[in-house]
């Protein structure tokens, strides 16, 4: 059984088509990266499976339930984190999670909630009113909350946004591990990507409604970039003519120069040791050949150029990389 | 993997769930009991008009300072001026404005106390952005709204009875040396008390829902709710200017109409309370 399924998942606001025929599938002990700018319909979707909204058309299971219709059941097994903590500024952080522990019925509660203070640092602060919370202390106090219960599926909306680098870590830090050690089911909506590319097995890229890729990863790069990527390094940027003769080599689609020498896009691996030869030929020493593998970034910006969403990423003229290298050669 | 609670188990969702509704009414009575802003005006209008009043009016009487009413009680109905005019003259300002005029005046409270705690238990989770918390968890639409409507009629309630009590024990104090006796409460005032100032309490809830539906914040909630305060205001003044007059029978019709509008409105506020509609609102 998935721990999340959708099929054709539909909702409307108005006229606006707030999630456009979502079909999905999470299995269990999966961390999926929802990803998409703002508007992109990944708090309506965590909503619909959550049972708050009900769908115009399409279907949805969370752990086999409907949350149309059984939406309390649903809830019962989920826990939620809402982009903004959602605490009560005029309750403790103790109270906050208390409140939500009681209406859950969980057994024990006052430990539990303690145990929990515990574990996200907040034992000093569990009787202050959060109003004087930063914003990291009211994720840490919110995600707390949602653990009470030790849900099944954990749906995290936007967990880092506001936070510092530091505070950003340690939540990050702390879903991997909700993930990997306790076997838990992720949902996470961000627009970070670098949170997403630690975390998820696999993504979803959401724009407007419309899903416009799903799969790991990898899977995307594969289907996006049917190409590989090799950094040269020859300790300076190369020159023009340089550049010319790499393009002309069999299996070379691309050569641009980089600080560090050149980066090519060849058809695959066996276009390598000609590129080393021609430099060697050329007189620059080769200090490193480095496949490097799209990043999520890489993967996310080409869905969204792919589908015309936006323009693909710019890249670093000629000009500015000559600039960087001046400017090196001029430092003492 | 099974989950740390004892939930009830799936597809069995008992109703009411008194757990849920009890969480949720701590919860906004333990938040509103630390918020100034709603408490104080929850306190200072009962004490003017619940202690302070009273004694002023009793002082009065007790020196003879007050107006000569003989003319207003000559021209009052039988019905409601009979039982005064049998008292002594001296008794008359006492038992007239504690035992009567001040009834429709005491509605103020139960009114604005459960129009204050609906706008914070309504509009006050959008403002606060703690309703979307709140949508996410194991708690069935109905039980939720249940909560929020007794987290603001039953506190509204209390805090009425708890101003009676202190104006009868002001009232009876002041007015001893006049009256000699304990007067208060009247038959008007139990009308009051425990038929007229719940429905009135009820009443003020239900605007505030379906005025929340619609406010962004508890300052536009309360604005817009206010409007029902106006009826009521009416209805003191006439009462204290012998336009209109409550004796206990009719108090217990005016009680039922308002009971009646109240639950009409309370039941359509709950109606349009669903999950699907706040949260897209929000």
């Amino acid at each position: 059984m998935t721990a999340i399924h959708t099929d054709a998942l539909t909702r409307r606001f108005g006229d606006e088509l707030a999630v456009d025929a979502l079909t999905l599938d999470v299995a269990p002990g999966e961390v999926l990266a929802l990803l998409g700018p703002n508007g992109a319909g990944k708090t309506t979707t965590v909503r619909l499976l959550n049972g708050v909204l009900s769908p115009d058309s399409g279907i949805s299971r969370v752990l086999g339930l409907d949350p149309a219709t059984q939406g309390t059941d649903v809830r019962r097994r989920t826990g939620v984190l809402t982009e903004n903590a959602g605490l009560d500024d005029r309750l403790t952080a103790r109270e906050n999670i208390m409140a939500a522990a009681r209406i859950r019925r969980v057994p024990d509660a006052d430990r539990r909630v303690s145990t929990l203070l515990d574990q996200f640092g907040m034992s000093d602060r569990a009787d202050d009113r959060v109003a004087g919370f930063s914003t990291g202390q009211r994720k840490r106090v919110a995600l707390a909350r949602s653990l009470v219960h030790s849900p099944e599926i954990l749906f995290l909306d936007e967990p880092t946004s506001g936070l510092d680098p530091e505070a950003t870590r340690d939540v990050v830090d702390l879903i991997g591990r909700l993930a990997t050690d306790h076997g838990r089911t992720v949902l996470l909506c961000t627009h970070f990507l670098g949170e997403a590319g630690r975390l998820a097995d696999r993504m979803a890229v959401l724009d407007r409604g419309h899903l416009l890729a799903w799969g790991s990863p990898g899977e995307l790069a594969a289907e996006l970039f049917g190409d590989l990527t090799v950094d040269f390094d020859l300790g300076s940027p190369a020159d023009h003519e340089l550049l010319g003769r790499i393009r002309a080599e069999r299996g070379v689609r691309s050569a641009e120069m980089s600080p560090a020498g050149v980066v090519t896009r060849v058809e695959d691996r066996d276009a390598v040791p000609a590129i080393v030869s021609l430099l060697t030929a050329e007189g620059r020493s080769v200090f490193g050949a480095t496949p490097r593998p799209p990043t999520l970034e890489d993967v996310y910006f080409a869905v969204l150029a792919d589908r015309g969403e936006v323009a693909a990423p710019p890249r670093v003229s000629d000009a500015a990389l000559w600039a960087v290298a001046d400017s090196r050669e001029a430092m003492p | 993997m099974t989950t740390a609670t004892d939930a009830p188990p799936l597809g069995t969702t008992r109703w009411p769930d008194w757990t849920a509704i009890g969480a949720v009414m701590r919860k906004d009575v333990t938040a509103i009991r630390r918020a100034k802003a709603v408490v104080l005006p929850m306190l200072i209008v009962p004490i003017l008009l619940m202690v302070v009043l009273p004694m002023l009016i009793g002082a009065a009487a007790v020196n003879q300072r007050g107006p000569d009413i003989t003319r207003l009680l000559d021209s009052l109905p039988g019905d409601l001026a009979a039982p005064i005019l049998e008292l002594p003259p001296e008794e008359h300002l006492v038992v007239l404005v504690l035992g009567y005029l001040l009834a429709p005046l005491f509605l103020i409270v139960p009114l604005m106390v459960s129009s204050v705690l609906a706008a914070d238990a309504f509009a006050g989770e959008k403002e606060r952005r703690t309703l979307e918390t709140l949508l996410h968890l194991p708690i069935t639409d109905r039980d939720l709204f249940l909560a929020k409507v007794f987290s603001s009629v039953i506190p509204a309630i209390v805090v009425s009875w708890a101003g009676f009590v202190a104006f009868a024990i002001v009232s009876n104090t002041v007015a001893w040396p006049v009256m000699g006796r304990i007067f208060v409460p009247t038959g008007l005032w139990l009308v009051m008390i425990f038929w007229v100032a719940p429905a009135v309490a009820t009443l003020g809830m239900g605007v505030m829902v379906r005025v929340s539906a619609r406010a962004t914040t508890t300052q536009e909630a309360n604005q817009l709710g206010g409007a029902v305060v106006l009826p009521l205001i009416f209805l003191a003044v006439g009462q204290s200017t012998g336009l209109l007059l409550l004796d206990a029978p009719f108090a217990l019709m005016v009680g039922a109409i308002i009971w009646a509008v109240a639950l009409w409105l309370t039941a359509r506020g709950a109606r349009r309370f669903t999950r699907d509609k706040m949260a897209a609102r929000s």
